[in-house]
């Protein structure tokens, strides 16, 4: 048994029940082990020292949370369960190391070299087609092929800034750097270059911040709390050294992780005001875009869309209505959100690897409410979302696409720059 | 005499804590005792559905109300109607007492079970059918109340006991604690909305329980089963009506610098011959929690007490209400009276309302969360009382509650490590209900007896009133295996300990 360990934050918990019917693994697997108030109890008494750590229930029914926080937006009691989650796994972790898998990962996102390397190698099995012929084998390598193959773009998709000057009679906004992230940049780089475009094309001014790194959200999450704050320092002076007022951030799980450095880095003294004046500075792209009022474009590509909020966006961030705001910029599109849209689609980080059985169980009826929808798009602002339910569709044989809200946006400036006839009136 | 009282949504008190969760050890010790039950058990559900390790039984151990901890001996969870029989008959054949759980949102330690088998509904949570045209809906009990009024609004109906936990208690807790809830004030309880229920006897019968109709005669027994809070069987499916939703409906916030001011303004409307759809009153105490809360309702932080005041019905006649309401209101000494203007103002009043219990944790970490009900037209002396009962012993009440029908939801947060405020926060609560009985109430109005309303049972009832209630009960579960040591006292009871097989 351990010793006594403080969790401060769970004593806001009444045991009222509020958090249940908001917890995706609670619906899933019927067991109050598995919901928010129940783990909050398995937290309490592993804090308290009354329960064993290296008991594999107890393991068990934390390992099955995602983290998706979707509790945190339904407890009147304000209890942050995210934050005694993270403490909970990084207690946890020094009596349960991960599996091979979870650590290879882990050790990969950390470090750019190998993470070049798996990125290079993930995108020749897309480019030579590897992905898309084996999206439907068996077990965990069909799961990962056909999250590969739902980050292939169409071919011809605009990657030259050709709208990358701010448009006419646009004020001059604040400099903003991109984070570029491990995925994103590795995987779904169109959409990188979408949110700088359409960040210029609105007035922000960009800049660099080369020495960037992963944001150590996955770390974090896993209990990896040496990694994550290592990266955390990292990315505060990265991005303290470029000029940049804003941080943007097209990933929610990032973003959400990186408006989180201060709770991370409080017990630095070295580093907490730092890291608290870096959160303060971090934004969503979203949160940017809806700021400036987003220049209205007319899509060439009319057509439903639905909308999907990833958790760290909604309740990781509590961000509900700014995606909607940058796709009300695109003209043409019929936009609803999905009936289950602030409900986690099981991808998690790393859930969708550890927990590959439970992670599809929750992403189905997601994919039965979009396909249902008749959409011909989702739209989600996380690239973990965008692979989980992309591959989802795939697999479910739909040709559904599923893009980031910035792509939509951006494509629409691009038609409008190919056919400036078509161009709409700019009454803001 | 004996009545039955209404029962619950949720409901509270502090007890006695036996301190368990704290003391005890979780290892993976195993109950040989509980093993071959398990194995039956577990060939009805399925093994995941079966929990009998200690470190998994831990989530059990309460429901809604923090204070009370209770080990199951086991956790059985069916996953349909036939199961859920079964595994009644298993229990029965195996002479092993039970209790019925729902979502464990219950705030009298209702769905506790002290070393027996513990039996979640929670899974039962189908919809069977919805019959617009006869304005009804057949439930399994695991349904979630919110739930059932969701799928009922494309037929432009709901189901109208709304207790506060709405978003999580199940339609079989509802049933078992006679769940009561804003909207009750107009629209009755959930004794008034069951038409018919199938139940479980404890000894693994099957009967229909059906509510009497005009050309009925006989006994009331669904009457009698509604708010049995698990003592009379397991009901494994219930039909409710189903309410229209009303042509139009006018939310009001009323805010006071007195509490006297909002509780006269109570009576008044009362006494004015409106019945409002609801009318809630919050003061100052709990206003703070909600307004730090994600519910924020845009309460005013500097009022002594408000008034949620909710008219509904044909859109003839709803302006006269509301003039009079408001003009009642600023009589009664109200600073403003706002109006909801459209339909996301009107929920997050009611929100903020609803999740007031939950935000309470913001204040301390252990709450009381009293329920009784006293004589509206004592609505103001009481609340002085109460007031006055907190600073004796140094706590803080805060309220919010069921103003229309005088059902009182007294809340004080306090901390359960601290064992001389503990001991005041009980001593406050008992005099509380000394003080509502004293007053005409009674000890429960909508959360139920439980556990934690035993001990005023007998200040309440004549011996002859508690026999006629184990009397009652034996019709039902003459083993008395259905959530045993719960609601009446037994050693009240002279008939139920000179019954043969009494536990002495």
């Amino acid at each position: 048994m351990t010793a006594v360990r403080p969790l401060p934050g769970s004593e806001l918990c009444v045991h009222c029940g509020f958090c249940l019917q908001a917890c995706p693994t609670y619906l899933t697997l019927d067991d109050e082990n598995d919901s928010p108030r129940g783990r909050i109890v398995l937290m309490k008494a592993l804090a308290a020292g009354t329960l064993d750590p290296a008991d594999d229930a107890v393991g068990l029914h934390l390992d099955q949370c995602l983290g998706c926080r979707a509790c945190e937006t339904a407890c009147p009691s304000g209890v942050p369960y995210g934050h005694l989650l993270e403490d909970t796994r990084a207690a946890l972790a020094a009596h349960r190391p991960g599996t091979w898998i979870e650590r290879l990962v882990l050790f990969t996102f950390a470090n750019p070299a190998p993470m070049w390397v798996a990125m290079w190698f993930a995108r020749m099995a897309r480019a030579v087609g590897l992905s898309r012929v084996l999206l439907r084998a068996p077990g965990r390598l069909g799961v990962a092929m056909a999250t590969l193959e739902a980050t292939r773009r169409p071919q011809g998709s605009p990657t030259t800034a050709n709208h990358s000057a701010p448009a006419a009679s646009t004020p001059v906004r604040e400099n903003v750097a991109v984070l570029t992230g491990c995925v994103m940049e590795g995987l779904l780089a169109p959409v990188n270059r979408a949110t700088e475009r359409v960040l210029a094309y609105n007035g922000y001014q960009l800049r660099a911040a080369p020495t960037q790194r992963c944001c150590g959200a996955l770390h974090a999450h896993a209990g990896d709390r040496d990694t994550a704050r290592l990266l955390a320092r990292a990315n505060i002076e990265a991005f303290d050294v470029s000029d940049a007022q804003y941080i943007a951030v097209n990933s929610a799980g990032c973003g959400a992780a990186m408006k989180d450095y201060a709770h991370l880095l409080a017990d630095d003294a070295a580093w907490r005001d730092r890291a608290t004046a870096f959160s303060a500075r971090v934004r969503d792209v979203s949160e940017l875009l809806a700021a400036a009022g987003p220049h209205p474009a007319q899509t060439a590509t009319p057509g439903r869309v639905a909308v999907d909020h990833p958790c760290h966006l909604v309740h990781g961030q509590r961000l509900s209505s700014a995606p909607a705001k940058v796709l009300g910029a695109v003209h043409g599109l019929d936009s609803d959100e999905l009936p289950d849209a602030a409900q986690c689609c099981g991808s998690a980080g790393l859930y969708s690897l550890a927990q590959p059985d439970l992670s599809r169980q929750i992403l189905s009826p997601k994919i039965d409410g979009i396909v249902a929808s008749g959409a011909r798009t989702v739209v989600t602002g996380n690239p973990g979302c965008m692979m989980h339910i992309g591959a989802g569709l795939l697999r479910a044989g739909s040709d559904v696409a599923v893009r980031h809200p910035v792509e939509l946006l951006d494509a629409a400036y691009t038609a409008q720059r190919a056919a400036p006839s078509a161009a709409i009136e700019v009454s803001r | 005499m004996f009545y039955r009282v209404r029962a619950c949504d949720r409901s509270t008190a502090v007890g006695p804590d036996d301190g368990c969760a704290a003391s005890c050890r979780y290892n993976s010790f195993v109950d040989p005792l509980a093993t071959s039950l398990a194995t039956t058990l577990a060939g009805i559900v399925g093994t995941r559905h079966v929990t009998t390790r200690a470190v998994e039984l831990l989530v059990y151990e309460n429901d809604g109300l923090p204070g009370y901890h209770k080990r199951p001996r086991m956790m059985v969870s069916p996953g349909t109607r036939d199961e859920a029989i079964a595994v009644v008959r298993a229990l029965a054949a195996a002479d092993t007492p039970f209790v019925a759980r729902g979502a464990g949102t219950g705030l009298s330690g209702g769905a506790l079970a002290d070393g027996i088998v513990l039996v979640g509904m929670h899974r039962m949570r189908r919809i069977i059918a919805i019959d617009p045209v006869a304005m009804t809906a057949t439930v399994e009990p695991g349904v979630v109340n919110a739930t059932l009024s969701r799928a009922a609004l494309p037929h432009g109906l709901h189901y109208a006991p709304d207790p506060s936990s709405q978003t999580a208690c199940t339609i079989g807790g509802n049933v078992a604690e006679n769940a009561g809830g804003p909207h009750c004030l107009k629209y009755g309880v959930t004794l008034n909305h069951v038409a018919a229920a199938t139940v479980a006897l404890p000894d693994g019968e099957l009967i229909v329980l059906e509510a009497p109709r005009n050309d009925d005669i006989g006994y009331d027994l669904l009457g009698a089963f509604v708010g049995s809070e698990g003592c009379f069987g397991l009901a494994v499916d219930v039909t409710v009506r189903l309410t229209q939703n009303p042509a139009r409906i006018c939310t009001m916030l009323a805010d006071f610098v007195t509490v006297d001011g909002a509780a006269e303004a109570v009576s008044a409307i009362i006494a004015a011959g409106i019945v409002p759809a609801a009318l809630e009153l919050i003061d100052a105490g709990t206003i703070a929690a909600v307004e730090a809360s994600i519910y924020a309702a845009g309460y005013p932080t500097d009022a002594a007490a408000a008034l949620i005041i909710e008219v509904d019905g044909p859109v003839a006649g709803l302006d006269d209400d509301v003039a009079a309401i408001k003009a009642i209101c600023s009589e009664s000494g109200a600073r403003t009276v706002r109006t909801a203007t459209n339909p996301a103002e009107r929920a997050r009043l009611w929100q903020g309302r609803k999740k007031a219990f939950g935000a309470m944790g913001r204040v301390a970490a252990n709450l009381a969360v009293q329920d009784a009900v006293v004589p509206r037209t004592k609505l103001a002396p009481i609340l002085r009382a109460i007031a006055e009962i907190g600073e004796r012993h140094g706590i803080r009440v805060c309220n919010v509650f069921h103003a229309g029908d005088g059902n009182l939801h007294p809340n004080i947060p306090y901390n359960g490590d601290d064992a001389d405020e503990s001991a005041r926060v009980h001593a406050a609560c008992k005099e509380i209900m000394e003080l509502c009985i004293a007053e005409g109430g009674t000890i429960t109005g909508e959360h139920g007896v439980g556990l934690d309303k035993l001990p005023y049972m007998d200040a309440l009832f004549s011996p002859d009133s508690l026999d006629a209630m184990c009397r009652l009960r034996d019709a039902f579960d003459p083993a008395r295996r259905a959530n045993p040591g719960k609601v009446v006292p037994v050693h009240r009871c002279r008939e139920w300990m000179a019954a043969p097989g009494a536990r002495k």
